[in-house]
């Protein structure tokens, strides 16, 4: 009798594919699902998120020959959907399709406000995400696929440097001195923002 | 004085980390899943990986130090053969070029 997908193990699904069951993969579909979509909407915009993400299984299907038993699947899984998202990003450069949205007075006014709010619980004070968000999508937008990347793992998930290191199959060494670059890059950008505020 | 860093403000950092994290919630449709399952029967059954590269690449680690050593033997065999290399080339290089050069030249033969 065949066993329920539920409790069979990862390592026993690949091997079910690795014998020719092209169809076992849905178990790795079913069970990862979420996991990678949650990486994938973090990391490229949400038109761009099914594209990428079908593109991240398709990528972790076609690798499973080089996948080793012995190491975690999860993780592994989640290295192929961070790695796809980098590429997202380095054709979008390459091809200068990556949205630059303008800023406004009001952005800076929001950022110099937070900035001069001493309690954190005031950020909720001051409302929505949204200037938060846009100010972010601006100034990611002005970075390199590669500062980007390191900087959404380093600084806005707070991820270490061995756990970006990993994710995306760089040296721990590059990982410091891309992170030491992005946040150099992101600070140079925000205080033009402020300074722009304070301008006008 | 040193300026503190924007990117650094607590209240700015946990509004950035915030609306970061929100995009985990937006929505996405469900035709994505269907789709990957027909690209990968599309594709077909994986061929397990060869295990040549990975054997070859051991071979070339385990032979990296008797190459090494060979170099080194070979270039104090080299630097302990005491050879005048420019007077010898130049000899060689005058000798060589003399006789063609006068024949092609002027006709002349010796």
């Amino acid at each position: 009798m065949q066993k329920d997908s539920l409790s069979l193990s990862d390592a026993e699904i690949v091997r079910q594919i690795l014998d020719g069951d092209v169809n076992a993969f849905e178990f790795i579909l079913t069970r990862y699902k979420v996991q990678v979509l949650k990486i994938v909407k973090k990391h490229v915009p949400n038109e761009a998120a099914e594209e990428t993400i079908q593109e991240a299984f398709v990528r972790a299907y076609e690798s499973l020959p080089t996948f080793k038993g012995t190491g975690d699947f999860s993780q592994w899984l989640s290295s192929i959907a961070v790695r796809t998202c980098y590429d997202h990003w380095r054709k979008a450069y390459r091809s200068r399709e990556v949205p630059l949205s303008a800023l406004t007075e009001r952005h800076a006014q929001w950022m110099e406000q937070l900035i001069s709010q001493r309690s954190e619980e005031s950020f909720d004070e001051l409302g929505s995400q949204r200037e938060a968000r846009e100010i972010l999508s601006w100034a990611l937008g002005k970075l390199s696929a590669e500062n980007r990347m390191v900087l959404e793992l380093v600084y806005l998930e707070g991820l270490s440097v061995q756990e970006a290191a990993e994710l995306l199959g760089w040296s721990k060494a590059n990982v410091k001195v891309r992170s030491f670059r992005a946040r150099m890059k992101l600070e140079k950008l925000l205080r033009t923002v402020k300074e722009q505020g304070r301008r006008a | 004085m040193m300026r503190s860093r924007i990117s650094e403000n607590e209240s700015l950092k946990k509004a950035f980390r915030d609306a970061y994290a929100a995009k985990e919630s937006e929505k996405t449709g469900d035709g994505w899943q269907s789709a990957v399952m027909k690209r990968i029967r599309r594709i077909g059954p994986l061929t397990p990986a060869s295990n040549f590269l990975p054997a070859f690449e051991h071979f070339v680690w385990r032979l990296a130090p008797v190459s090494c050593l060979l170099v080194l033997v070979l270039t104090l065999l080299f630097v302990n053969m005491e050879l005048d290399v420019d007077s010898d080339y130049l000899g060689t290089m005058a000798a060589e070029m003399e006789r063609p050069t006068l024949v092609e030249l002027f006709g002349l033969e010796g």
